[in-house]
């Protein structure tokens, strides 16, 4: 006698919903949406309710919490699901995790749970493990069954980006990984407490396995309240709609969803192949030194997306070509790819008033075994795989924006970039105060990429969360102690040029202040210095890389203390230092994630940011949104000259014939300097014959051309003999 | 209301970028949005081109596949240059520029240090050879198959979804052509 409807074990109710779907289309094989049809009125009230509680919980459980990445920037969220694993209903919140959910419940499902170590009323379960549905170890899940009569009827689930878990480096993106021993605290799914209380051991993992025990036990307390909100909740909305609706209502909604949501695209797109594409770019060489000889190399990752808008509206995903999988923190598992790429489309076509699980069901994806997004060796390193697989996500606003833009829905058209920053800190004050913190807000509100028909907008969204904003300075200093905050501004000329002109990108600049006897400093940043994206869109340029600065042995102290003016981002630290103004002993510049970076009194730390790329050709940019630009400090004179072809005079308006006469002159030097395609294509083929390369591209197409599709490109568009081989 | 947000007057005021926000936002909202969009945009996209060849689709700021009086379906530039079959990458019938060095980069880039490694990618600009408009950008490593952006289903696309199936329909229009084209441009090696 099993946990679920009519006595069927939770193993069997979760397979016979794949098996439903695979012999007839529908979710749960449901050809008529008996509930929603009947009374639409109160099958909404049903969902909307469900979403409630989601939106309930999060709303209160997040006030236990002390990490600020919670409280303020939101990233969390909670989620009721059926029996089966499908998300009915969430919160605002970290929305991609509504994918990875019905992963995690497969999986204790195919590891028999029910029988061990079985599944009763108040039982409390946990993981945060990747090979199990998780996306990475940093992302921590906490679930609960619900029961009615003895039948469990749903999982009430809360999430959250914990502030450390415990891996080589300090904070919430440790990005130096070469296998899963280094990614830090990773459970497998368990049971973690009985009764809607966690067990006190459960409590001693968090305080021994990572750094910041006490925001993560906190947070892990706001996990469960919120998961328990729903489910009290969800038990009192049984009582009013019966067992018996709600049951059946589950299911109902995630059809229905994944219906509309093809109704949607099929309205609204161009059925076709699209293609993104996105290079990464890994560095260990020197840093991993004899331990980890094998992985003591760098990288270049080869991220190819083709997107297939199928005739019926579905969507088909093709990545093979990948970089297969090594050792480094980038491999990820498909539960964790659904999750990123996820959020890419939410904003394109899955926005809905109470989204779901309904999106799973209409994409399919090819992920080479062997990949990086699909790795066999169970060791694989996974804790930052995300950043990685999260370039999918663009591939979903870039290519669909194409289509939107084919069919002529210019104004849904929203292509992106990745560009975002983030860093940890651990250190020892001088009391011996042993500490760990870090920030992930200066992300939660970058800008956009432009549009098909506008710039793009500064300080604009968060794609990995709708319900974040700029963050709070006083909060971030709160886990930081150390660093003081002088600087966070938009850098003047910091975006992808175009027609429309991407959003400038962000800057913070700090200067650390009493560190005591150590302090660590590990920075992330979303791109790797090889190119925001690989394709401009429409003749537009990509946004500018993102970079990090650590200057050390600096006279910031006397700065400071004789209360004199200071810099406020790294191209005016530059400049500073140039004049003489900033001492600096030595410095470091990373355009992608760094290693440990120890830092002194008076070191100064800054980051440039997300630079959105534009859209169209900048010789074709209105002189008034020039002037705009000027009039605001956005873009330089110099820059708009040089790049825009528009010369303005001392009071930032341009004129009009000196303008038009320059952009002539700037496609007469296109003529110049370009040659014929085919011209351009002899030359370039001569040296892809003579493999010249340098070694990490030569690596990376050694490795791509192992995959068959890729093989045929490469070698087809050069025209290469049979034999070619690197 | 619909029907007064989706004028065909907005909608030319929305290629050409001139559409009010406020506007805009309301287009936004549609839903479902308004089933009629693509005529009207063929509409205006075709009163905004000198040349009279039929617009099937448009897919860029400049560019449009369009139907040949005499048969076939071609990418044209509004400048009247021609790409050849639309099932090759228009890519190819660019004129190209490649940036290969820092210096050259920081034409178009403005902080130097947010310059992509140039010792693993270059920058690839395609221009129209009629207009010189730059028509793509690409950022990859040397030896990178160029990019085809798009390939649309034509015909899946005007019969199955718009219920006005093309004249000239058949399986092939759908299909990926550019490896014919440099097939050909290797014979003359």
């Amino acid at each position: 006698m099993g946990i679920c409807y009519q006595g069927k074990t939770f193993k069997e109710v979760v397979e016979e919903r794949d098996r439903l779907f695979k012999e007839t289309g529908y979710c749960y094989g449901l050809e008529k949406l008996e509930l929603a049809e009947e009374d639409p009125a109160r099958f909404m009230r049903f969902q909307l309710r469900l979403v409630s509680a989601c939106v309930n919980a999060r709303e209160t459980a997040k006030l236990i919490t002390a990490n600020p990445m919670g409280l303020l920037m939101g990233e969390l969220i909670f989620m009721l699901a059926n029996p089966e694993g499908d998300c009915i209903s969430a919160s605002f919140g970290l929305y991609g995790h509504i994918q990875c959910f019905p992963y995690i419940i497969k999986s204790i499902a195919e590891l028999d749970f029910e029988d061990d170590p079985g599944i009763r009323e108040g039982d409390i379960f946990a993981t945060n493990d990747p090979m199990y549905g998780a996306p990475h170890n940093i992302d921590n899940y906490t679930w609960v069954p619900v029961f009615h009569n003895g039948e469990l009827i749903a999982w009430s689930v809360g999430i959250n980006h914990i502030l450390d878990v415990g891996a080589l480096q300090p904070s919430t993106l440790s990005s130096v990984s070469p296998n899963t021993f280094t990614d830090g605290f990773m459970y497998p799914p368990m049971k973690t407490g009985d009764n809607f209380r966690q067990h006190k051991w459960w409590e001693l993992f968090w305080k021994r396995r990572t750094r910041a025990e006490e925001f993560n036990i906190m947070d892990d307390k706001m996990r469960v309240a919120g998961a328990v909100a729903i489910h009290d909740r969800v038990l009192e909305i049984v009582e009013e709609f019966g067992v018996d609706y709600f049951r059946k209502g589950l299911k109902e909604i995630v059809e229905r969803e994944r219906r509309h949501l093809l109704q949607r695209i099929k309205a609204q797109s161009v059925p076709g192949i699209y293609n993104y594409l996105k290079f990464d770019r890994v560095k260990y060489k020197g840093m991993v030194g004899k331990l980890f000889a094998s992985a003591n190399r760098d990288w270049m990752l080869h991220i190819p997306v083709e997107l297939h808008i199928l005739p019926d509206g579905r969507i088909f995903l093709d990545m093979e070509g990948l970089t297969t999988e090594d050792e480094f923190h980038c491999n990820i598992y498909e539960p964790g790819l659904r999750m990123t790429a996820s959020m890419g489309m939410w904003p394109m076509f899955a926005h809905t008033k109470t989204i779901n699980t309904g999106l799973r069901y209409i994409n399919d994806w090819n992920l080479p075994p062997g990949s990086m997004f699909n790795p066999q060796d169970e060791y694989a390193a996974t804790i930052m795989g995300l950043t990685n697989a999260s370039k999918t996500m663009f591939a979903f606003f870039n290519c669909f924006t194409h289509a939107y833009f084919a069919r002529g829905f210019l104004e849904e058209g929203f292509p992106q970039e990745g560009g975002s920053m983030a860093y940890g800190m651990e250190g020892i004050l001088d009391d011996g105060y042993d500490w760990t913190g870090g920030d992930m807000l200066l992300i939660a509100s970058t800008g956009s990429n432009a549009c098909p028909y506008k710039d793009g907008v500064v300080a604009l969204w968060a794609f990995p969360n709708p319900a974040s904003d700029m963050g709070e300075t006083e909060a971030s200093e709160f886990t930081q102690p150390t660093n003081l905050n002088i600087g966070r501004k938009l850098i003047p000329n910091y975006c992808g040029h175009g027609r429309y002109r991407g959003a400038l990108g962000m800057g913070i600049t700090q200067v650390v202040l009493d560190p005591g006897r150590k302090l660590t400093q590990a920075a992330f940043i979303g791109e790797s210095g090889v190119g925001n994206t690989a394709i401009g869109m429409a003749g537009g340029y990509p946004g500018q890389c993102d970079l990090v600065y650590f200057g050390h042995d600096t006279n910031m102290r006397e700065i400071l203390d004789g209360g004199l003016p200071y810099p406020t981002d790294f191209v005016q630290i530059k400049e500073w230092i140039k004049e003489g103004k900033l001492k600096v002993g030595s410095s470091e510049l990373y355009n992608l994630a760094t290693p440990n970076v120890d830092c002194k009194d008076g070191d100064i730390f800054a980051v440039a940011a997300g630079a959105k790329g534009g859209w169209g050709d900048p010789l074709e940019r209105e002189f008034s949104l020039v002037e705009n630009d000027l009039h605001y400090g956005w873009v330089t004179p110099d820059v708009a000259e040089r790049v825009y072809g528009a010369v303005a005079d001392k009071e930032g308006k341009v004129k009009v014939k000196e303008s038009e006469e320059l952009r002539q002159k700037m496609r007469n030097r296109r003529k110049e300097r370009s040659v014929d395609a085919k011209e351009w294509w002899r030359k370039e083929r001569g040296k892809v014959l003579r493999k010249e390369f340098s070694e990490d591209v030569y690596n990376m197409y050694a490795d791509c051309l192992q995959y068959e599709k890729f093989r045929r490109q490469f070698t087809g568009i050069w025209q290469l003999p049979g034999d070619y081989k690197l | 209301m619909p029907e007064e947000i989706v004028s065909k007057e907005n909608v030319r005021l929305l290629v050409e970028g001139k559409l009010a926000w406020e506007e805009v936002k309301k287009l936004i909202r549609l839903s479902p949005k308004d089933e009629d969009r693509f005529w009207k945009y063929l509409e205006v996209l075709q009163q905004r081109v000198p040349w009279k060849d039929k617009i099937l689709l448009r897919i860029s700021d400049h560019l449009y596949i369009v139907a040949k009086k005499g048969g076939g379906r071609v990418v044209k530039c509004d400048c009247g240059q021609e790409f050849g079959d639309y099932r090759a990458n228009w890519k190819l019938n660019c004129r190209v520029y490649v940036r290969k060095t820092r210096e050259e980069m920081m034409e178009v880039f403005s902080i130097e240090e947010a310059v992509p490694d140039m010792d693993l990618v270059e920058l690839r600009e395609f221009y129209c050879p009629g207009c010189l408009a730059q028509l793509g950008v690409e950022i990859v490593p040397r030896g990178y198959p160029v990019v085809f952006e798009m390939l649309p289903d034509l015909d899946t696309f005007y019969q199955e979804w718009l219920g006005k199936p093309l004249e000239d329909e058949q399986p092939d229009w759908f299909q990926d052509k550019t490896l014919e084209l440099t097939s050909e441009w290797a014979k003359e090696e």
